[in-house]
This record gives structure tokens, C-alpha cells and sequence, in this order.
């Protein structure tokens, strides 16, 4: 009888998926979210638009915080980074989109060198310290360098036309968008079962055994930096397109801690992890605000006044229950679920 | 010159305000061993009770600074015993973010409790501008940078003599041996977030003197942060020293720099001073045995 699920070769360590199943469910999965855009209203549409971008950001950062172990309080700066790399490069000197997208990626990850290299020396907090000051001394930056930001007033941003494709309608780009999170989802499990991916979760589980079996953590730590960096500034410059305006106002502080939560409730370190936070971050107020307005109007009208309030502290809320009753976040609790249906009526 | 004076004595006050809730981040970070990130927010919620007891209950200084104090202390003790004490033993990773959420948490509770309108907490004193030579300055101002500097020495000696000062300094280095040495761990967590969230109130209570009070201000745990760090998180009076730091070389950057320099002044500094020495002017260097 099988008792559990063992991985026995070291192949089957580093495969894509656990099982076959597990690609069905996935093409059914991409198929659906191709037919989402032909289906949904342009509400529920704007919400798919919002968890596909969110998603790519949240990947960005489980590289570094999730993989490596790495806490960063500051990622709102790279996306701000990659937000305006986008804009200024398509809006104000009329770039090609797709050079956009290669600067959106490009000028984060540079900054991410300036920002890792000297932070190399520290660890935990220290780290979450120095990121945090680098998310405020990058808006600093975007401020006073006017000629190239235009300051606090911010630059318009048009949706993309790539050969001739416009992605104007938001059906077009939900499907860029969703190219997008494919490509790091592919991206991102790639690097996690690479020869970098493991180097990366042996220096978050043990730096100095790490060490010892020969991993450069500096040079391993910046790559870390730089290729989470690089994927948040391409979710910054969606998002910029997605308002439509890039401006410092656009990422408030406040995306940082989502971002983190984001990891926490899915669970810290898996893909499928920041892929199911992200939708539960994302849906939580709503949903949140249908539970509410099944009470009563009053309390309807309560979530519309104090929305933004009320959505922090859910975020908050969420974060300290996920850590003191589910530490591994939705897939540990999947995790459990799917071993309590082999094992039943066993507990172990 | 005199330029440079006035730069350097608002610098002082504000720096002394940076210096006690940089105070209360080291208390804590001293007997838990976590950086509380709500601290900030804890400065802002004791100040907006002083200003509630100021406009409803009685206008007195005293009667506004007893009540302050009282639900800094019921604050801490609170927040210790439902949020953080559940959390003993996890690592810190988990310890650290729940103070994130909490910080979240009370953040826009502000806004839910209160509104979104800055107000000033009027109780007669604090706003008279007194003249040392052709130098303005308010009272409210010299008032902080006097309880400073009695707070520091009071801590010193708390630290250095109390018997529960020895304690918490135990717990602090060894929290196993403490424990086995028949010191309630427990008892000193409660004891130092209270302690904390008290020194932390009433930087913000002096801050809402002097300036305004808005649902803006948990930027003041922001701006402490860099003291804390400067002064090393695990030393007490250095991070007040360091708050004082700050708070010329912010001031003096945004008189001789530009005003976006000082935003970000104390944020450059941290970045500079982790390089060279993390652990802070006046912390321990702990040493890493592989």
C-alpha cells in the first residue's frame, strides 16, 4: 500500500511536476484563463488582470525571500524601478515596447546590484533594514531627478503594441499578462530544480554548511538579488500599464508588506505557494466586502468608506494568523488535506 | 551662524524624539531579541490617547501625561500577552513579520478609531517660544531634550543596579540559563514591551506637543529606525544618543542639501554604518562560531 509520497531517484527530485495529472490539470487550468477574458464582465476581468501581474511580482520576490531566504522589506522599490524604466523608455523616448520589457528588467536588476553587493554582509534583519531604506532613498531618487521622471507629476503609459498586436483591450493584455506569469512560472520552477535553484535553498536552510560544500554564498546571494529584481520590475512596468500612470504614489509601501504576505499565506519558498497567496491576497477584501454586504447595508456602506483601512488590516490580520496557525502557509494545509485523504482513518 | 544654530537645536529636539522611540526598539530588541516594527505605530497610538484624554476628559498636563503613560503601559502589556507571546520560540523570520501585521494592524486602526485630519494637542505648555540670545526656541522643544537625557541616565542606572535590570540583561545573553537561574522570562517580556511602548509614548507625546499629530506619524518609527541602528540595536542609551544624531545630521542636510536629502539622510547614514560596523556605534559585537 502506499503510505506517503516518496521520491526514491534523484531524478525524480528535480522534475517539473510531481505527477502527470498534474500537467492535465494545468492545460485545463491555462485553458480556462484563455477563455477567461471572452467570459468574464470587466470587473471580474480586472481583478484576473490584477492576480496575473501579482503574481509575476510575488514569484520575483520568492526567489529571494522564499528560495534564498533573504527577507526584503524594500521590493516595492524594484517595481517603482522597473514601472518608470518602462515608462521612460516607452512614453518619453518612444522605444520599442518589447525594449521597454528587456529595461523594466534590466534597470531593477542593476539597481539590485547596487543595493545586494553591500548588503552581502548582513543577514536577517539587518538585510530587511537595508532594503527597507533602499525602497525610500529609490523614491527620493524618483523625485528629484525631474528631467528624467518628471517628478511627483508622474508619467502616462499607454498599453502596448507588439507587431502590430495591440494589447489595448484589457481581453488583449489579460493574455499578455498572462504570457507573462507562464513565463516566470516556467522560469522560476526551472531555476528552483537547477544546480543555482538548490545552491539558493542550501544557503537559506544553512549558510555555513553551504559554505563548506563549496557554494560561493556572495556570488549566489547577488544572483538571487538580481534575477528576483528582474522579475519584479517586469510585474512593476505591467503595473504601470495597468494604471495606465506610473507614478511614485502608484506603489505605496504598503505593496512591500503585501508582497510578503502574499508569501507567507501561500506558504514560503513554493511556486504553487505565491500562486495561490496571490489569489487569496488578492480576492480577500472583495470577498471580504461580499461577506459584509450579506449582513447589512450599514456594514456594506462601512467597507465603502474606510476600504483602503480595512484592506491593510486584513492584509495584517492574515499575516499573524497564517504565522501563528498555519506557519506553512495554504500548501503545507494542502499538504495535510492531501495526506489525510491517503491515510484515513490513520492519522500518520 | 546663526542659521547653523537654529538648524542645530531643532535638529536636537527632533533628534531627541527619534532618540526615545529609537529607545524603545532597543528595549525591546535587548530582552527579546526581535525588531518590533509596529514601534512606530505604538509612538502614534499612546499619542493620539494623550490627545483624546486632552479634548474630552481634562485639558491638565498631568492629568493628560498620567493617562498617556497608563495606556502606553496597558498597550504593551496587551500587544505582549495576545500577539507576541504566543509567538515565543518560532524563529525569527515569523516573530519579526507578526510585528509587520501588527504594525499594519494599528496603522489603520488610526484612521478607523480617529480621522484622517492632523491635530494639535494643546495643554498650555509646550508652544511659548522662549529667546536665547536672537535664537527662538519652543519650550515643548527643550522639554524633550531634558527628559532624554534623564530617561538615558535613569535607564543606565535601571540597567546597571535594579535587580530587575540585571534580569532582563540575563535574559538578554542566555535566556536558558536565565530561566534556569529562576528568572521568569515571560515576566521580563511583559516587562519590556510595557517599558517600551512607556519611552516610545512619550516621544510621541512630545512630538504631538511640538508639532501635529497625524495619522502620518508612524513615519516617526521610520525615522527612528536608522537611530536605533546607528546606536546598535541592543544598546539602550546608545540609541538614544543615536537619535540625537540623526536628528542634526537630517536637519542639517535639509538646510544645506535640499529638502529631499532629508528624508532620506537617515536612511543613507544606516546604509553606510551597516557597512562598516553592523552592530552599531555602542552595540556588542556578537562573533558567529562555525
Amino acid at each position: 500500500m502506499r503510505t506517503g509520497d516518496f521520491k526514491q531517484t534523484y531524478g525524480e527530485l528535480v522534475t517539473l511536476v510531481d505527477s502527470p495529472p498534474v500537467w492535465l490539470w494545468s492545460a485545463v487550468l491555462v485553458a480556462g484563463l484563455v477563455v477567461a477574458p471572452f467570459v468574464l464582465n470587466s470587473y471580474a476581468l480586472s481583478f484576473l488582470m490584477i492576480i496575473l501581474i501579482t503574481v509575476v511580482g510575488a514569484l520575483g520576490l520568492n526567489i529571494l525571500t522564499g528560495y534564498t531566504g533573504l527577507i526584503s522589506l524594500g521590493h516595492v522599490g524594484f517595481l517603482v524601478t522597473g514601472a518608470y524604466a518602462y515608462a521612460v523608455l516607452v512614453s518619453k523616448y518612444h522605444m520599442h515596447p518589447l525594449v521597454g520589457f528587456l529595461g523594466a528588467g534590466v534597470v531593477p536588476a542593476l539597481a539590485s546590484l547596487i543595493v545586494g553587493a553591500p548588503s552581502l554582509r548582513l543577514k536577517g534583519l539587518y538585510l530587511a533594514i537595508t532594503t527597507l531604506a533602499f525602497s525610500f532613498i529609490i523614491n527620493t531618487v524618483i523625485l528629484e531627478a525631474r528631467w528624467l521622471t518628471s517628478g511627483a507629476r508622474g508619467i502616462p503609459v499607454q498599453r502596448p503594441e507588439i507587431f502590430g498586436f495591440s494589447f489595448d483591450s484589457d481581453a488583449a493584455f489579460t493574455y499578455l499578462c498572462l504570457g507573462f506569469a507562464i513565463l516566470t512560472l516556467f522560469a522560476t520552477l526551472n531555476i528552483r530544480r537547477s544546480r543555482v535553484g538548490r545552491a539558493f535553498v542550501a544557503i537559506r536552510d544553512n549558510d555555513t554548511a553551504a559554505r563548506v560544500m563549496g557554494i560561493n554564498l556572495h556570488a549566489y546571494k547577488l544572483f538571487a538579488f538580481v534575477t528576483s529584481a528582474f522579475i519584479t520590475g517586469l510585474a512593476g512596468a505591467l503595473y504601470g500599464i495597468y494604471l495606465s500612470f506610473v507614478s511614485v504614489e502608484g506603489f505605496p509601501f504598503l505593496l512591500s508588506i503585501e508582497a510578503l504576505a502574499i508569501l507567507i499565506v501561500g506558504g514560503l519558498g513554493s511556486a504553487l505557494g505565491a500562486v495561490l497567496g496571490t489569489i487569496l491576497i488578492v480576492l480577500l477584501p472583495e470577498a471580504t466586502r461580499l461577506v459584509f454586504s450579506l449582513f447589512s447595508a450599514q456594514m456594506d456602506a462601512m467597507f465603502t468608506t474606510g476600504a483602503q483601512e480595512l484592506k491593510s488590516m486584513l492584509y495584517g490580520l492574515v499575516i499573524i494568523l497564517f504565522l501563528r496557525f498555519q506557519p506553512r502557509g495554504l500548501v503545507g494545509a494542502w499538504h495535510d488535506i492531501r495526506r489525510m485523504w491517503v491515510n484515513w482513518p490513520l492519522r500518520y | 551662524m546663526q542659521y547653523l544654530i537654529q538648524l542645530l537645536i531643532s535638529g536636537l529636539a527632533i533628534g531627541a524624539i527619534y532618540g526615545l522611540i529609537a529607545m524603545g526598539f532597543a528595549v525591546i530588541y535587548k530582552s527579546t531579541g526581535l525588531v518590533n516594527f509596529a514601534q512606530g505605530e505604538m509612538t502614534m497610538i499612546t499619542a493620539y490617547i494623550a490627545w483624546t484624554i486632552s479634548t474630552t476628559v481634562s485639558g491638565n498636563v498631568f492629568v493628560v501625561a498620567l493617562g498617556a503613560i497608563l495606556a502606553a503601559v496597558v498597550l504593551g502589556l496587551v500587544i505582549e500577552r495576545v500577539v507576541m507571546r504566543p509567538m515565543l520560540g518560532e524563529p525569527v523570520f515569523a516573530t519579526v513579520m507578526v510585528t509587520i501585521g501588527l504594525a499594519v494592524i494599528l496603522r489603520s486602526s488610526i484612521n478607523f478609531i480617529w480621522d484622517a485630519y492632523p491635530h494639535g494637542l494643546d495643554v498650555g505648555v509646550g508652544r511659548t517660544i522662549v529667546r536665547i540670545g536672537s535664537i527662538g526656541v519652543r519650550t515643548g522643544q527643550i522639554a524633550v531634550i531634558a527628559t532624554l537625557l534623564a530617561l538615558l541616565a535613569a535607564i543606565w542606572a535601571f540597567f546597571r543596579y535594579s535587580k530587575i535590570g540585571v534580569a532582563m540583561r540575563a535574559v538578554a545573553a542566555d535566556d536558558r540559563t536565565a530561566l534556569l537561574m529562576g528568572i521568569s522570562a515571560t515576566r521580563v517580556h511583559a516587562l519590556a514591551w510595557a517599558a517600551s511602548s512607556v519611552i516610545a509614548g512619550i516621544g510621541g507625546v512630545f512630538f504631538a506637543l511640538s508639532y501635529d499629530l497625524s495619522p502620518a506619524m508612524f513615519q516617526l518609527g521610520l525615522k527612528a529606525f536608522p537611530a536605533t541602528i546607528l546606536g546598535g540595536l541592543d544598546a539602550v542609551i546608545g540609541s538614544g544618543l543615536g537619535g540625537l544624531l540623526i536628528g542634526i545630521t537630517e536637519n542639517l542636510a535639509g538646510g544645506y542639501v535640499g529638502s529631499g536629502m532629508k528624508e532620506v539622510a537617515g536612511f543613507a547614514m544606516i546604509i553606510v554604518v551597516l557597512m562598516i560596523r553592523p552592530f552599531g556605534i555602542f552595540g556588542e559585537r556578537d562573533i558567529e562560531r562555525v
